[in-house]
């Protein structure tokens, strides 16, 4: 018996030096003596200890509050994890309504060789700053840093709100324990939806609540009872709270890549939407949940509805659009036209109305539901089907379940002889089926009259095309002269017009021979700059010595000039997240060099034909030669918006290749 | 009938007034148009100093935007503060034609607390109403009217902030009381034909017809070629403290006793420790050091601006006590530990960044950042005291060349910080690079850098884990494709005063296989020059605003089984920008020594020389991609 007894002893002391301490305060000395996080060296700092509590509680008076609290512990290695010594908390804080930051408490920890000494957080040493009429911030930065140092900090914040803010599991430093708990009573039905790649562990169980409403009534002071007496009349409510718990250790730190669109779409976290609300006695209010529900919610909460099909402010100007366009393609670039030259991008984004489709049409300014919302009931009133296309922008990242705070932005559609033509009005150079990178991230949901709603794929399918033409001939000075032409196509030329349509062509200039080698150009034009519904085309004559060397009896050039790829994007040795190319493209370069008079062909690269594995995408490469002239063609392909990740090593040796073989040159010689 | 032709002229000379300030954009003169964004139709700024505690700024002016690249001009934004309140906003938009498109309230302005990204807090706000035009040209006229009692910060008068922007007319008037002198500064005036009006209590300028200009590279600063004045006054007021002061020395004066001399006091026990540090230090030098070091590892910048703490250091005790603070409070706290050791310090006011120097003829709170001067035994020691990184002495290219105010309890004075010369600013790259017969290379190579190019890898590099450190060093040496490092090192050698670099790397197909040919690029560590644009008619001066020197020794080994088909030529080049010089110096049969050096000379120069500076720049840029050639 003994022995087992001292066996358990054992035990139980050998669980308690291995088992952290998280209660806040009890900081060990093996966490402020830790050198580096063990499994990542490269960490400036870590989350070691991340503790949320999330419950909905009832106050008298108040009704249910959502309750937050946050215990956090974080390791400082080194001075450039300094930055996490500030804290930002911000909340909500306006004459109406207000969250409250309650109990807030913070302290380092540092090891002075001996002992761990702390130093606490003084409440004069907290900020708390307006940030604007709706939001306020209370801002810390700790006290004592060290290198090594640990820090802790709690507090509660109390909200008038039914919001939840996400649960979020992953951070740009790692973490070594996070846990939440989640406590919603019945009445209240939350969406939830969870992305990421990091695997969290949850558990879910039920448990019984309370609430005492207390009432005082008073009693007395009639005929009979002379007394007046007061009693506190207590009425007991019962109910299930749905509780939620969460836990991962060893969460790794999310790195920013090149080519991502948006971290947050892959960072690991739990959203929740307030949907439903079941009230007592009461019938269900319905938030979101399916997409009917969603798409009914939004064409009510937003007048979807009337601003779309009880709208005739535009009647003149429409009619004189339709008048002037036989075609129904023409109908629907006139009418996008319309729009654009009426009302201008305030910048923001939204479902709900900034100004409502009637004043920002009149006023001319209005926010992209203002002005896609005319175009969709411009398009109707014109006979076309039309109708709204909510998503959400790559800022905002991806939507996946039935919800609406996923969605921020909304485009307008027309459904035409089984075809779908996606307009954005909010965009000077938008055109049919060519919206701006901010709205193509992935799908969007169109929601039609009758409220039924479906997926529609955002991507385009149109490639971005970038074709050019060069002729080269070399001059007695032993420079080279060229005549070049370019055709940038959708997408591209979009990106084209924003750059550089509302440039002074000499500054387009500038900006051109900078970026190609410091030619000098000359005779520079560029053709449907304003035609924006044709590819955009720019051409030049320019004058070069350096683009080719000159050595003894020979002359040494790259095929393609200044348009050689002469550096591989991706350098990285591996890669997490997906590449994202925006659109698919090819990049197709023609040169014609007129070989000099007295010279010879010594060299040439020899031909290359290479693709990606799965119709990704390919690359070739020619040289002939006719008639004193060399012929060089070069066509790069990539036939997906967004590259997968896991083929990241066949892409990089892909463009590897690429940039060798354009690095190869062709070599003439005096004979 | 004669009184009606009185009428008739009067009203023509109203209709003329009318005209002159009427907001239709069809009558701004052709050469104002060029090259402009927008134009200032009109620009007023009048002051009051109603007292030393009372000043009145009033602002009017209309701007017409002829395009998108000017719609900033129409964001309209006003700060504030607890001593500065806003007073008669109000804002219009006109149409090309004049007429009335929208008028602006100030509640259509919305309230923002002053972020300026940097400090953890600080109590400005501003009210900004950002207007979106629904087409193009548009008129935005816009007044308002400040009331504060910071009569230490007359607003400067500066003509046109911003390139691409014409002026038709701007206006500045000053009223001042009798009782109190009023400095000025005026700078770059003689190239600018300017009104001036100055009697007892008033003084007014006016300048007009100023046509935009266009921003090339290389151009110094605006303020360093467009006019301004500066102001100052005798009796004036700082955050809520009464000042007088007729020079620097009384102003120096003026600051520190009542701004520094009661911050400095320090805890026992911190006296103690820093006593103790410093026992075994004899020389004075070496215990500034000691204390230097001390405070670099004890503190860390944080901005905290609240009130008058924006110009107050913040007490060194809160300091010692906190670990944080900003340059002020920084500055302040390594000020007082000296004393403890018995080394005089002193405050420095100074503008930090790009080069400028405080105007030293008024005496006025200038400048936006504060350093340490110690002086010791005829040597001018400056301590940049927010970085936790610099060596001791050292304050890079933030804080050199520039003149500034040192305070002390006898008064300010102007000095002029260090300068760094162009060989300090030193460089050194030493390298191998092995080549095989198929192009691929192994490499090793040491940086070496001090002075200004200490401090821009310091601030670059240092403290960088590998993984951004192999993101850096891939972008650094950008025209190698194909890296894989096998070392990155990195180490901030304080003592020694230079930033160190070890590399170590392979890289396939760096040299260019042609047919039989292998082309090999020399300059495989430095290749990062590039010449400037080329600028049609360039309108304005240039400058130069680093200088330094790069020194390359690379050694080259290349495969025996090739043979060599051409070297590249030893080149020279020498101007009054600087000078370069490559050479491939044999060492032994297919192994040599690529020695490359570059140094260029700071310095301001006329517009005629940018020609000339770029095709030395174009010739550096080419030389550095010469290739040696080997054949089968």
């Amino acid at each position: 018996m003994k022995k087992i007894l001292i066996a358990l002893v054992l035990t139980l002391m050998a669980n308690e030096i291995i088992a952290q301490d998280y209660k806040y305060g009890k900081v060990s000395k093996e966490e402020l003596l830790e050198k580096f996080y063990p499994l990542d060296s490269a960490a400036n700092a870590a989350i070691l200890y991340n503790n949320r509590k999330t419950y909905l509680e009832y106050q008298q008076n108040e009704g249910f509050m959502v309750i937050t609290e946050i215990h956090e512990r974080i390791k400082i290695y080194n001075k450039e994890g300094f930055d996490w010594a500030t804290k930002k908390i911000d909340y909500y804080n306006s004459s109406n309504a207000r969250e409250k930051i309650i109990n807030l408490k913070a302290t380092t920890y540092t090891f002075d060789g001996n002992k761990i000494v702390e130093t606490d957080l003084s409440k004069k040493d907290v900020f708390d700053q307006e940030t604007n009429k709706y939001w306020s911030q209370q801002k810390f930065t700790m006290p004592g840093l060290e290198e090594g140092c640990v820090l802790e900090w709690t507090y509660k914040i109390i909200s008038p709100f039914k919001r939840i803010d996400d649960l979020q599991f992953q951070y740009e430093i790692p973490i070594k324990k996070i846990e939440a708990k989640m406590e919603i009573p019945e009445y209240f039905v939350y969406n939830k939806r969870s992305k990421g790649y990091f695997t969290v562990t949850s558990k879910e169980e039920k448990k019984s609540s309370t609430i005492s409403l207390s009432e005082r009534i008073r009693q007395g002071g009639d005929s009979n009872q002379h007394v007046v007496t007061s009693t506190v009349n207590v009425t007991k409510v019962d109910y299930f709270t749905q509780v939620e718990y969460y836990n991962a250790t060893n969460v790794p730190a999310m790195i920013e890549e090149a080519y991502v669109s948006n971290l947050d779409n892959y960072k690991t976290a739990i959203q929740y939407e307030y949907s439903e609300l079941h009230w007592p006695h009461e019938p269900v209010k319905y938030f979101s949940t399916t997409w009917e529900n969603v798409v009914k919610t939004i064409y009510d909460n937003y007048d979807f509805s009337t601003e779309i099909y009880k709208s005739n402010h535009f009647s003149d100007d429409l009619n004189l659009v339709l008048a002037a366009s036989p075609s129904d393609l023409q109908k629907i670039t006139g009418i996008l036209d319309l729009v654009k030259s009426k009302i201008k991008w305030n910048g923001y984004y939204g479902l709900s109305k900034f100004n409502g489709t009637r004043k920002a049409y009149k006023e001319g300014v209005g926010n992209v539901a203002d002005i896609n919302l005319n175009l969709v009931s411009m398009l109707n009133k014109a006979g076309f089907k039309a109708s709204p296309v909510i998503l959400s922008t790559r800022s905002n990242g991806v939507p996946i379940f039935p919800t609406i705070d996923g969605f921020n932005y909304v485009i307008a559609a027309v459904e035409i002889e089984n075809n779908l033509i996606l307009l954005d009005a909010t965009e000077e150079y938008s055109a049919p089926n060519i919206l701006p990178l901010r709205a193509l991230n992935w799908q969007g949901r169109i929601v039609r009259e009758n409220e039924s709603s479906a997926w529609v794929n955002l991507t385009p399918a149109k490639s971005s095309d970038t074709n050019s033409s060069m002729s080269i001939t070399f001059n007695d000075a032993g420079a080279i002269e060229g005549i070049r032409r370019t055709q940038y196509s959708n997408l591209n030329a979009l990106n084209y017009r924003d750059n550089y349509a509302k440039m002074k062509d000499d500054d387009v200039i500038l900006k051109v021979e900078e970026e190609n080698g410091n030619i000098e150009i000359s005779d520079f034009k560029i053709v449907n700059k304003s035609e924006i519904y044709k590819p955009i085309i720019e051409m030049f004559k320019f004058t070069s010595e350096d683009l080719l060397d000159k050595i003894g009896d020979k002359i040494y050039f790259k095929p393609l000039f200044f348009d050689a790829m002469t550096k591989n994007p991706f350098k990285l040795e591996k890669r997490d997240y997906p590449i994202d190319f925006g659109a698919p493209f090819i990049m197709d370069n023609k040169v014609g060099i007129k070989i000099p008079a007295g010279y010879v062909v010594e060299s040439v690269p020899e031909n290359l034909a290479i693709g990606l594995s799965e119709n990704y995408g390919d690359y070739r490469f020619s040289i002939k030669i006719e008639a004193g002239i060399i012929n060089v063609y070069s066509m790069l392909q990539i036939n997906t918006a967004i590259f997968p990740s896991a083929n990241y090593d066949e892409i990089k040796e892909f463009y590897m290749m690429v940039v060798n073989k354009n690095l190869e040159q062709i070599v003439l010689k005096k004979g | 009938m004669k009184k009606i032709t009185t009428l008739t002229f009067l009203l023509f000379n109203v209709l003329i007034y009318a005209q002159d300030v009427d907001f239709s954009s069809l009558s701004i003169p052709e050469n104002l148009k060029e090259d402009a964004n927008s134009v200032v139709r009109f620009e007023n700024l009048a002051i009051e100093i109603k007292s030393q505690r009372e000043m009145i700024i009033s602002f009017q002016t209309a701007i017409t935007i002829y395009n998108d690249l000017g719609d900033d001009h129409a964001n309209l934004t006003i700060y504030y503060d607890k001593r500065r309140t806003i007073n008669n906003v109000k804002a219009t938009v006109y149409d090309s034609k004049g007429a009335v498109v929208k008028k602006i309230k100030k509640s259509d302005f919305k309230d923002y607390s002053a972020f300026d990204g940097i400090s953890l807090f600080n109590d400005n706000r501003l009210i900004h109403y950002n207007h979106i035009p629904i087409s193009y040209p548009y008129t935005i006229y816009f007044e308002y009217e400040i009331n504060t009692s910071n009569t230490a910060f007359i607003p400067d008068w500066i003509l046109n902030g911003s390139y691409s922007q014409s002026v038709k007319s701007a206006k500045f008037s000053l009223k001042y009381p009798s009782d109190i002198v009023l400095f000025k500064a005026e700078e770059n005036f003689k190239d600018f034909e300017i009104t001036k009006e100055e009697k007892p209590g008033f003084l007014s300028y006016e300048i007009k017809d100023f046509a935009a200009l266009k921003r090339e590279p290389h151009t110094p600063a605006l303020y360093d070629f467009l006019p301004t004045v500066k102001f100052g006054l005798s009796k004036f007021n700082l955050e809520g403290v009464d000042g007088e002061a007729l020079n620097w020395k009384e102003f120096g004066k003026w600051y520190y006793d009542n701004l520094i001399q009661n911050t400095l006091e320090l805890p026992e026990d911190t006296k103690q420790k820093i006593k103790r540090l410093t026992a075994n230090a004899s020389d004075p030098v070496e215990k500034a050091k000691i204390v230097y070091e001390y405070v670099q590892s004890k503190v860390r910048y944080i901005s905290v601006q609240v009130g008058i703490g924006g110009f107050k250091p913040m007490l060194a005790g809160d300091v010692d006590r906190l670990g944080y603070g900003d340059c002020k409070a920084l500055t302040n706290y390594t000020a007082a530990l000296l004393k403890e050791v018995g080394v005089a310090s002193y405050h420095t006011l100074i503008f930090g960044g790009q080069k400028r120097s405080l105007n030293k003829t008024i005496a006025s709170p200038q400048g936006n950042h504060m350093i340490l001067y110690v002086p010791i035994a005829n040597q001018d020691i400056w301590l940049e005291c927010t970085s936790q990184k610099d060596p001791f002495a050292e304050i890079g290219s933030f804080t050199d060349d520039r003149d500034a105010l040192v305070l002390s309890p006898d008064g300010g004075v102007i000095k002029h910080t260090k300068i760094y010369k162009t060989e300090e600013n030193l460089q050194t790259t030493k390298g191998n690079f092995t080549i095989d017969s198929e192009g691929n290379i192994t490499e090793d190579v040491y940086i070496e850098s001090t002075g200004t190019q200490y401090d821009d890898n310091l601030l670059s590099n240092d403290g960088k884990n590998q993984k951004e450190l192999d993101i850096i060093f891939k972008k650094y040496l950008s025209n190698i494709n194909n890296i894989k490092f096998s070392k990155i090192e990195v180490f901030n050698n304080k003592d020694a005063f230079k930033f160190e670099e070890k590399l170590a790397f392979t890289a396939t197909n760096y040299g260019v296989l042609n047919g039989t040919q292998l082309l090999i690029p020399i300059n495989a560590f430095n290749n990062g020059s590039e010449a400037p644009a080329r600028i049609r008619d360039r309108k304005l001066p240039f400058e130069i605003s680093m200088n330094f020197l790069d020194m390359d020794e690379v050694k080259i080994v290349l495969p025996t089984q090739l043979k060599i088909e051409y070297l590249p030529e030893k080149v020279e080049l020498n101007t009054k920008f600087g000078t370069y010089s490559i050479e491939l110096i044999k060492i032994e049969d297919h192994t040599y020594l690529y020695t490359r050096k570059l140094k260029i000379v700071s310095g301001n120069y006329q517009k005629e020389d940018y020609e000339l500076y770029r095709n030395f720049r174009k010739e550096i840029a080419k030389h550095d991609n010469s290739k040696i050639i080997l054949i089968k």
